[in-house]
């Protein structure tokens, strides 16, 4: 039976003492998307990704995961990389991916011999045979990433993937996400750095105080704000100001910004050069995801993430 | 979809038996296992180089024990005599110390009480005076090598009264005898020694299981683990795991202990003919299966509140409690072994943290083997239901929250939430 959501639950809850650290959280990641958990730190990230696992039980709220109504059920087809990375530090790399696919049912040798074609694709084949104590943070960081992925699931969770890689090893890790899911696989992820859910997600949910604020597209979540409109006369005046909308405010330059007018820019622009102050510069400019996250999520959640 | 529930049961052995196999390569391929396989060589050295002194110093002592008798020479030798006929009922070691004749002094009591303080000898006890009334004085603790020196006296008198001559002659034959069953002595002592074997194995073995969910704590793979297997076959793979371990040494040190067990003198097996169990042999079978349930059901606790624990220190708090655990279930299982009809007998029986080694017991000490079935059953009850709680508390107490506590009985689900 063909399914179009990977995962699904409706109305997480769950409880730590008196607080609702998730509070009636709905996901639904369709087969085969790059899914984003965005949030800041605290937002119950973790605590859903825990509980769409099946690690924890939500005190309340349903959830299936590849149709099946106990997550557990599915642990097979599910690659999961946590948030705390951990590994053997006395198992050799291809030792502990192996080790990692036989945990989801990947026969032994086939994992090792998995594990040597991921290390070499990765540009770690050199430390196939090396302890993991041996390796680098970053590298054991990778190695644990292929064990996630070493048994083909049909869904890959990863909780906070980026956080502790330099520049080269993220980039590494989005292309390895791009290739899981070439492969057909789902992929979920949670992180509170907007770039990466911007170059890789194909939808996203935002949570903040263990409350789902936003659910969509990228491009969904930009339209939250309306686009900005960047002006640049070619005769200065402070008299400009009054033509241009209430929000307007000057970039120290000799420019202005504001919000763009509902009913478009034309009108603006007509009194603007019918005044004789010309235009010698104009940009319209899309918000970011980051402006969008800053608007949903609001400033105080965001001061409690620093 | 359906839930997939008949391969449920497949795929819990294969997690379980996964973890197994990474915990037992684990501890095995290890230097520090080979201390751990060699430890009783290790005990047993320490034990023969301490056995050794105590038995020279003890020797020393010995060579200068003396008793003594301030006798005229014709007495003297009348007693020597006698106590040469007299010593040959001890063997060596057994016997009372040499028998030293002194020529008295003037005054014999002075000379008698004199002696002990001589640093030449160290007497024990000292006769003087007429043989017909002698005069004995004696260390406090060896009133027995005072009644020997009377003894003696008495003997010479004797001697001088019937004439030197024996009155009988005894014939002597030895015999091997031939038992065709155990006594019910030497089932009782089968059973003494079946719980004592089960209970420095597990004593040695099953608390090992206290520090082993440690290592999946300080370098979060535990994690990893619940999130890929259900968390009682985290714990049961662990039990399973060390408990290969523990097979792995029974076998090593049992192979060696029956090979130097055929080299001992037949006498040796004569001696222990009557000792076995009723059970016969059946007995090495449920020998095993109450082992492994002694193990488990021990272990079971040791790895549920081991879990619990978040620092080395924590788990070497906990190692003194439950070695106390293990004394107490050992010594209400020794009560059973030697009162088998007793009510407290049964209660060891049936409470599930004593019941293996009690019903080991009653295998060598009653034949009937049905009781053994519902007993294995009931163990291996209270083994699933152990290893539910230990999970349920680790669920509760460590994987919610984000840093682990020790908290058995404290407030729980109190810690943040992460991300």
């Amino acid at each position: 039976m063909s399914i179009s959501l990977a995962v699904q639950a409706t109305g997480l809850v769950k409880r730590f003492g008196d607080r609702n650290v998730v509070d009636g959280v709905d996901v639904a990641v369709p087969m085969g998307a790059i899914y984003g958990v965005l949030g800041p730190n605290g937002a119950g990230k973790t605590t859903t990704l825990r509980m769409l696992l099946g690690i924890i039980e939500p005190d309340a709220g349903s959830r299936s995961l590849l149709g099946y109504t106990h997550p557990r059920d599915a642990s097979d087809q599910v690659g999961y990389l946590p948030e705390e990375r951990g590994l053997y530090p006395g198992m050799k790399a291809v030792e502990a991916i192996a080790f990692l696919g036989a945990l989801r049912g990947l026969d032994w040798r086939e994992g090792r011999k998995r594990a040597r074609v991921l290390l070499e694709d990765a540009g770690l084949g050199h430390a196939a045979d090396q302890k993991i104590r041996k390796l680098s943070k970053g590298m054991a960081q990778l190695v644990q990433l292929l064990g996630s992925v070493v048994h083909q699931p049909e869904l890959l969770v990863l909780d906070e993937p980026f956080s502790g890689l330099d520049p080269v090893n993220q980039e590494r890790l989005e292309k390895l996400i791009l290739v899981q899911r070439d492969r057909g696989a789902t992929i979920l992820f949670s992180t509170h750095v907007m770039a990466h859910a911007e170059r890789l997600c194909d939808r996203l949910t935002i949570i903040a105080g263990g409350k789902a604020r936003f659910e969509g597209t990228v491009d969904d979540a930009r339209s939250t704000l309306p686009m900005k409109a960047h002006y640049v006369p070619h005769h200065p005046d402070p008299g400009i100001r009054a033509l241009l909308p209430s929000d307007a405010e000057s970039d120290g330059g000799g420019g202005w910004r504001f919000t763009l007018p509902t009913d478009g820019i034309e009108g603006t622009l007509v009194k603007l050069i019918d005044a004789g102050y010309g235009i010698s510069g104009l940009s319209i400019e899309r918000p970011g995801l980051h402006d969008a996250f800053v608007r949903i999520v609001g400033p105080q959640a965001l001061e409690d993430d620093k | 979809m359906s839930n997939g529930r008949p391969g449920n049961f497949r795929r819990l052995v294969r997690q379980t038996m996964t973890v197994a196999r990474r915990d037992f390569i684990a501890t095995v391929f290890t230097p520090t296992f080979l201390l751990f396989l060699l430890a009783p060589l290790i005990m047993v050295a320490f034990g023969a180089v301490g056995g050794m002194g105590a038995a020279t110093m003890a020797g020393s002592s010995a060579e200068k024990t003396r008793i003594v008798a301030l006798v005229t020479p014709t007495d003297g030798a009348a007693l020597t005599a006698a106590d040469k006929e007299l010593r040959d009922m001890f063997r060596r070691r057994e016997g009372p110390p040499v028998l030293d004749i002194v020529a008295p002094a003037a005054d014999p009591a002075a000379q008698a009480r004199a002696l002990f303080q001589a640093k030449d000898r160290n007497p024990t006890a000292v006769l003087y005076g007429p043989l017909d009334r002698p005069t004995i004085v004696h260390a406090r603790v060896s009133v027995r090598h005072a009644d020997y020196l009377a003894r003696l006296a008495e003997g010479v008198l004797r001697d001088r009264a019937g004439g030197p001559q024996r009155l009988s002659v005894a014939t002597k034959t030895a015999i091997d005898p031939v038992r065709t069953g155990t006594s019910a002595r030497g089932e009782n002592q089968a059973a003494f020694f079946t719980v004592f074997g089960l209970f420095i194995l597990t004593l040695m073995l099953a608390g090992q299981a206290v520090g082993t969910m440690a290592e999946e704590r300080s370098n979060k793979v535990i994690e990893i683990l619940a999130a890929a297997v259900p968390l009682e076959s985290v714990f049961l793979g662990k039990l399973i795991g060390m408990f290969g371990v523990a097979i792995l040494f029974v076998a090593f040190w049992g192979t060696i202990v029956v090979n130097v067990g055929q080299l001992l003198p037949p006498t040796f097996a004569r001696a222990f003919a009557d000792v076995g169990p009723a059970t016969g042999a059946a007995f090495p079978l449920l020998f095993f299966a109450y082992f492994t349930m002694a193990y488990l059901l021990l272990g079971a606790v040791f790895l549920g509140i081991g879990a619990q624990a978040s620092t080395p220190r924590e788990i070497q708090m906990l190692s003194l409690p439950i070695t106390i655990f293990q004394v107490a279930m050992f010594g209400l299982s020794q009560v059973a072994a030697s009162q088998p009809d007793t009510t407290l007998a049964r209660i060891a029986e049936i409470f599930p943290f004593s019941s293996p080694f009690a019903m080991a017991a009653r295998a060598a000490n009653k034949p009937e083997l049905w009781p053994h079935v519902l007993a294995l059953g009931w163990q291996l009850l209270w083994v699933a239901a152990t290893i539910w709680i230990g999970a349920r508390l680790f669920r509760r107490g460590v994987l919610q929250s984000g840093s682990p506590k020790f908290r058995l009985w404290g407030k729980r689900d109190t810690a943040p939430a992460r991300g």
